[in-house]
């Protein structure tokens, strides 16, 4: 009965509630279901009767807290401030430890071990990369049809760990790249034109070698002892930078969360930023050049840790514009995409209802071109869209646009 | 077989909760006080609810339905173990009008999307309660919901022209219809501010409002909450009806501040936010008449929004005060009465010193143009006793209110909390009237039992059934 780790809900964030409902209507699962129990306030009320002993962490508790995007869509909306996704975080890691079933071992283990292993998601990106070529993504098994979802990898190529770049023109200051776990091996043109952005933008560059996968997903699925592991690893590595610099949004949010995974965590959470906001602000500066226009639209899709966890939504646009594209909106509320990280996996169901209504409202906008700032997103986006659709991050449309003015 | 079981049977598994976690989900409304739920199914059409109606009639089982939970008087929540029909997913927007300015919806359509739905045909859904952006048409139509702009356009029930219902038989009635004036008796009159004790709205004809050409929004602060509620009465006294007229004072200012900055100033003691809307040139006469009335009466600032994204974050501010109370203590108990505007600084006085006899903490907030009070009392009931010494002097303000010539409620309707206050409105033979009312249309006495009317209602409970039965009058 009860809570028993130090990560659980704490009375105050459920305090916080008010029960007023103004977050619901913000919820994608209650929008889904017009269910209580999948709505936020239903979620903080499950938790609350934890904590008062009136309920269990039992299994409907899981599926409560599990049907959960952690989309942190209601926390901006809410008058009272309440730490949605930090509660949530709590509640999951409650449920591993409480509930202590096989496949959330495995998973703990898959999240904290093997995903910032960079052999090991080498290895796994080499196997996905030859699926791609046997065209396996075919096959009707949701894991391989995932694959489906990624660009075209390649057979092997270059980790960024242990590279730096000096600064080109006035130097600002230094900035140290996060690399992430996938992003690297996924994803090597983003950081690649991160790389790119912020030497022009005046910064010493470094990746460090001795950074790790950020904990985002270990944290969201409750793998408390890993996110605590990999958060004391890179609050280490990235001492003595002025700015961390993720290029992945779940990545930069949870940065954001650091303060209460690590010790040392919040002062590694106030220099970490998005490379949206940094490149945003270089190009506001005038230290990055705005392109002449050329009427070509972009769809802006936010990913939810960036609008909705960080409040970061002109950025994307300046970014786009200055690219000399013009952004197109395409969902005044930022309804989440269903990616949201494993969700894609453990909750098939409303991921792909969230996939397909983000997919259609992509189309509805007539853009071929795509800005989502996340991983997680683009793949969902590009998976559910298909070929005729080309998914980037902003920062690689600003960083090619600009190659070719150079 | 249990009441889920053959609940079941018709909606499938998935439509039917009824796990121990679930029940108390929903427990609670936005108000304060918890309920017992048997079971919560989500009927997606007029034909479902019907069948559910009849399989909790069966298992003699109270039916309470059920919006977005918003509502602030526990009339979503049942007193004894009951089913909770959740209505959320009738949210179908079935036909829009645009030459009859009506619309045909579902009551799970959420308030603001109707109006987000008929922007490009230049037209709204009036009624707009602070939760506007989550409460749905089906609750606004149950407890006659208000809003800042009902001042002028009017609450919920001068909106409604007619609903499909499903009674306690489980037949659908159409009441109501598309004419301006309906041939026979007014039974949406009847069925708007029910709160669900006459039957289930299953589909609502509601009347839509032309956007006005021009809107000025103005901000006025003021150093006493005494100086803004006489801008009020002086406004009005003006010959103008502004489109709203809305007080805040400084706990609630500073509550709202917490959340977001919208520009209220926090050295002030209320602010007043006056709208006006309408033709261009009226709307320019009426917005200096209340910066004059503001300026007579001492006001320290007089602000013009300016732009768009200036007026929204000034109604931001305001639509999200309820939720904002948790920067003063996590529970909240709100109150909705309704004084003469001309006793507004009075009534004002005296709930202060109610607030302060009693050594409650307060927020003010609420609808001066049409003299709607909503104190809001803010504390923890986790602390023992704390629920009673609230409700306490929460019956005394209402008391009070009532005393100097007002009601007992604007707009929230009485559910749970208000219910046993009825008395201090009504006479036992007003209350009768209106207990006979309702058992014509639930006569087993299964819809939303134990809401609106106080027990002892029917003089049959007071032993004058001889007086007042004509049967046993004969």
């Amino acid at each position: 009965m009860g809570w028993e780790t130090d990560h659980a809900p704490r009375q105050d964030e459920l305090d916080g509630c008010v029960t007023c409902g103004l977050c619901l209507p913000h919820c994608p699962t209650f929008r889904l279901t017009g269910s209580e129990s999948a709505s936020p306030r239903g979620r903080l009320a499950a938790m609350a009767a934890v904590a008062a002993g009136t309920a269990e962490v039992d299994e409907r508790f899981e599926e409560v807290m599990g049907l959960c995007l952690q989309c942190r869509a209601c926390e901006p909306v809410c008058p009272s401030v309440v730490p949605f996704g930090r509660a949530m975080e709590g509640a999951r890691a409650e449920i591993a430890v409480q509930l202590p079933t096989r496949r959330r071992k495995l998973r703990a283990w898959l999240l904290g071990r093997v995903l910032p292993s960079r052999t090991a998601v080498r290895v796994a990106s080499m196997l996905a990369a030859f699926a791609q070529r046997l065209r396996l993504h075919k096959l009707p098994i949701r894991l391989l049809s995932r694959i489906g979802g990624l660009r075209r990898l390649p057979l092997g190529g270059p980790s960024r760990a242990g590279e730096s770049r000096t600064a080109a023109g006035e130097r600002v200051g230094t900035a140290a790249l996060l690399i992430g776990c996938v992003q690297d091996a996924w994803f090597g043109s983003v950081n690649e034109a991160a790389m790119e952005l912020l030497t022009a933008a005046g910064y010493d560059v470094s990746a460090p070698s001795g950074q790790s996968c950020c904990g985002a997903l270990a944290a969201h699925d409750g793998a408390a002892a890993a996110t605590e592991r990999l958060a004391a690893t890179n609050v280490a590595a990235f001492a003595n930078y002025d700015v961390v610099v993720a290029t992945a949004a779940g990545c930069s949010a949870h940065l954001a969360g650091y303060g209460e995974w690590a010790s040392g965590g919040e002062e590694l959470a106030d220099r970490a930023r998005d490379i949206t906001v940094v490149v945003a602000e270089a190009i506001a500066d005038g230290r990055l050049p705005r392109l002449p226009p050329r009427a070509i639209s972009v769809a802006m899709q936010d990913p939810c840790h960036l609008r909705h966890a960080q409040n970061v939504v002109g950025e994307t646009r300046e970014i786009v514009s200055a690219a000399g594209y013009e952004p197109v909106e395409i969902d005044d509320k930022g309804l989440c995409c269903g990616a949201a990280g494993a969700y894609v996996l453990s909750q098939p169901k409303t991921s792909d209802e969230l996939g397909l209504h983000k997919a259609n409202q992509v189309r509805a906008s007539e853009a071929t071109i795509v800005a989502s700032a996340n991983p997680g997103c683009e793949m969902q986006l590009r998976f559910h869209l298909g070929d005729r659709y080309d998914v980037r991050h902003p920062i690689e449309l600003y960083a090619e646009a600009c190659r070719g003015f150079s | 077989m249990t009441l889920a079981a053959d609940l079941r049977l018709v909606l499938g598994a998935d439509r039917v909760l009824d796990h121990p976690l679930d029940l108390q989900i929903y427990a609670k409304d936005a108000g304060v006080t918890p309920g017992t739920v048997a079971a919560v199914v989500f009927p997606e059409t007029t034909q479902e609810v019907a069948a559910v109606v009849r399989i909790a009639v069966v298992h003699e089982v109270p039916i309470v339905a059920r919006g977005a939970g918003t509502g602030l008087s526990g009339g979503a929540v049942p007193t004894r173990p009951g089913l909770v029909v959740a209505l959320t997913r009738l949210n179908q927007i079935w036909e829009v009008d645009e030459a009859a300015h009506t619309a045909w919806v579902g009551p799970g359509v959420i308030n603001l999307e109707l109006s987000q739905h008929t922007t490009p045909l230049g037209l709204h859904y009036a009624p707009d309660p602070s939760s506007q952006s989550a409460c749905t048409i089906g609750g606004n139509v149950g407890t006659n919901a208000g809003g800042p702009h009902c001042l002028a356009e009017g609450s919920t029930v001068s909106h409604i022209l007619a609903v499909e219902l499903v009674t306690a038989g489980g037949d659908v009635l159409l009441l109501g219809g598309a004419a301006p004036d309906p041939i026979g008796l007014d039974l949406v009159g009847v069925v708007v501010g029910s709160e669900g004790t006459m039957g289930l709205v299953t589909k609502v004809l509601v009347k839509l409002t032309e956007n006005a050409p021009e809107v000025r929004t103005l901000l006025l602060a003021f150093p006493t909450i005494e100086a803004a509620a006489e801008t009020v009465s002086s406004v009005v006294a003006g010959g103008i009806v502004p489109a709203a007229l809305e007080l805040m004072d400084r706990p609630m200012i500073e509550a709202v501040e917490n959340f977001k900055s919208c520009g209220f100033p926090l050295d002030a003691a209320a602010v007043l936010i006056a709208e006006v809307a309408g033709h261009p040139a009226a709307v320019e006469a009426e917005a200096q008449l209340v910066a004059d009335a503001g300026a007579a009466a001492g006001a320290t600032e007089i602000r013009i929004a300016a732009t768009a994204a200036e007026r929204d974050l000034i109604w931001l501010g305001r639509k999200s005060a309820f939720g904002a109370v948790a920067y003063a203590a996590p529970d909240y108990y709100l109150h909705d009465t309704v004084v003469p505007r001309t006793r507004l600084v009075e009534a004002m006085s005296g709930i202060y010193e109610i607030g302060e006899r009693y050594g409650i903490s307060m927020l003010n907030v609420f609808h001066a143009g049409d003299g709607n009070l909503h104190p809001l009392v803010a504390f923890d009931a986790k602390e023992p006793g704390m629920l009673e010494k609230v409700r306490a002097a929460a019956d005394e303000m209402v008391k009070l209110s009532i005393e100097v010539g007002g009601a007992l409620s604007g707009e929230h309707g009485i559910g749970l909390e208000k219910r046993d206050l009825m008395g201090e409105m009504f006479s036992a033979v007003d209350l009768d009237a209106q207990a006979r009312l309702r058992d014509a249309f639930d006569p087993i006495g299964i819809l939303n039992p134990d809401k609106v009317l106080p027990e002892g209602s029917r003089c049959f409970d007071f032993g004058l059934v001889a007086n007042l039965d004509p049967e046993s009058a004969a």
